[in-house]
């Protein structure tokens, strides 16, 4: 396993994002509430872009089966990660896709040293 | 009836999960209130819109159906097709009538005349008629005759209804369908194919074309809208019956559902797993009328990718275009088990209706 630093804790905001490539291959970093989580760029459905998508939020649905209602919130707003290609939808915090069950982000560890984050392959 | 193969048939108990009673309309005025009942005897102008294309081929086959409409011509069709199970409807798809006051009274009338001629006294398996002009006294409909133990679905056409089949205004009658524990049975038709694509059934100039497409579309129309809206996951115990249609189109949506799902999951979120996960655990497909490959081996993986769990027998007789048993036991018996074949014939079936049999 090779270390690498990547970027400086202050270089990124919550919300941020930063594409480095490391050893050939394009890594992104995220920074979400504080926390900072690297995967590989590349989406499991036909390898498309996928950390270079738009990042929102995404809808949840609840059915009242007393009322026939069905009410949709807005949710996980900030922590979703579209892939540009065909909109498959990933978990920021945990790589999953949301899209497809069982099926991830190639995810890499981080950790912060001396106010650098360094990921390792 | 003269359609007797002369092939050895089957040997095992065999459920016909569509077929037709066809009821004339002087019959069904008997069992209307007025006004309705005298708009079908007494007025000049017909009361039922029909397409108006041949069904006999120009007069090359002979019309089975028009005198298919007594509980002996049912014992007939068993001795003669040796059928053990059939499960009859009424066939007229309510779907097609504009007024909804005499859409909701043709629906009780037909269920009064299915009980009445041919479940009180015969030992018939039914499917009760829905009409979704006004899905809650549909639902209340299915409070009437939904406990009786012959009625064993309930039977919905799929051309004309508006809006599509999944739309929530029609939550009530899946409610009520998932409360008494029967399945909804979507049944698509030719005839009718005008209320759903009424431009193109006047741009098509023969019936083969309107044939080739009318079921399939209005089924892969009822299938989409019933999986988009979420049907299945807001009433997981409610299983979903398609007729008419044959079984190719099945994989094909299935897949297609699958592909646009993950690209527009945010879209349906009530859908907790792919459309084939819910296609495969609520859904189960007739297999009337199959298709005819020019090679038997592309039967035989149709039938492979729905499974032994999700194909039953149909014959659909008296209609036209009906299945004899061997169309599709010739597959059966040649490409699958016998474990497999008894499932499609008989134990499906008796999963997908509830059938204590
Ligand atoms: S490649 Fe990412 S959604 Fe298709």
């Amino acid at each position: 396993m090779s270390e690498h630093t990547v970027a400086t804790v202050g270089e990124l905001n919550d919300g941020d994002r930063k594409l480095v490539e490391v050893e050939g291959r394009e890594i992104a970093l995220f920074r979400t509430d504080g926390e900072f989580r690297a995967y590989t760029n590349w989406c499991i459905h036909q390898g498309g872009p996928a950390c270079e998508g738009s990042v929102t939020g995404t809808s949840d649905a609840e059915f009242d089966r007393e009322e026939l209602e069905t009410e949709l919130q807005w949710c996980k707003e900030g922590e979703v990660l579209n892939c540009p290609w065909h909109g498959w939808e990933y978990d920021i915090p945990t790589g999953e896709c949301l899209s497809k069950e069982g099926a991830k982000l190639p995810a890499h560890p981080v950790r912060v040293e001396d106010e650098e984050v360094v990921v390792s392959l | 009836m003269s359609q007797r193969a002369a092939h050895a048939l089957a040997e095992t108990t065999v459920v016909d999960t569509d077929v037709h009673i066809t009821v004339p309309e002087e019959t069904i005025a008997t069992y209307l209130e007025e006004p309705y009942r005298s708009s079908i005897t007494d007025s000049p102008h017909p009361m039922f819109p029909s397409s108006s294309w041949d069904q006999r081929m120009g007069g090359k086959i002979d019309d089975y159906f028009s005198t298919f409409t007594g509980p002996e011509d049912v014992r007939e069709f068993q001795a003669d097709f040796e059928i053990e199970y059939p499960i009859i409807n009424t066939f007229e798809p309510l779907g097609k009538f504009s007024q909804p006051d005499l859409a909701m009274s043709l629906m009780r009338a037909y269920n009064d005349l299915l009980l009445d001629k041919f479940l009180d006294d015969y030992d018939f398996l039914g499917l009760a008629a829905v009409a979704t002009q006004r899905p809650r006294e549909a639902a209340e409909e299915i409070e009437r005759i939904g406990d009786n133990d012959q009625i064993v679905g309930l039977y919905l056409g799929t051309s004309g209804e508006y809006p599509p089949l999944g739309d929530p205004s029609n939550d009530p009658i899946y409610r009520a369908a998932e409360d008494h524990d029967l399945p909804i049975v979507f049944h698509g038709n030719g005839e009718e194919f005008m209320f759903d694509f009424p431009l193109h059934n006047k741009g098509f100039n023969n019936y083969f074309e309107v044939q080739s497409l009318g079921h399939p579309w209005q089924q892969m129309a009822t299938m989409a809208s019933v999986i988009g809206e979420g049907v299945p996951a807001k009433f997981p115990d409610l299983n979903f019956v398609f007729l008419e249609a044959g079984i190719g189109w099945v994989p094909y949506m299935m897949h297609r559902m699958n592909k646009i799902y993950r690209m527009r999951r945010s879209e349906v979120p009530l859908l907790e797993q792919s459309p084939e996960e819910y296609i495969r655990d609520q859904f189960y497909i007739g297999s009337q009328p199959l298709g005819e490959p020019n090679r038997s081996e592309d039967m035989k993986r149709i039938i492979e990718t729905l499974g032994a769990d999700m194909l039953m027998f149909a014959t659909d007789y008296p209609h036209w275009d009906f299945d004899h048993l061997e169309e599709l036991d010739k597959y059966l018996q040649h490409y699958f088990t016998e474990t497999e074949r008894q499932q499609i014939l008989y134990e499906t079936p008796a999963e997908a209706f509830g059938l204590s049999i």
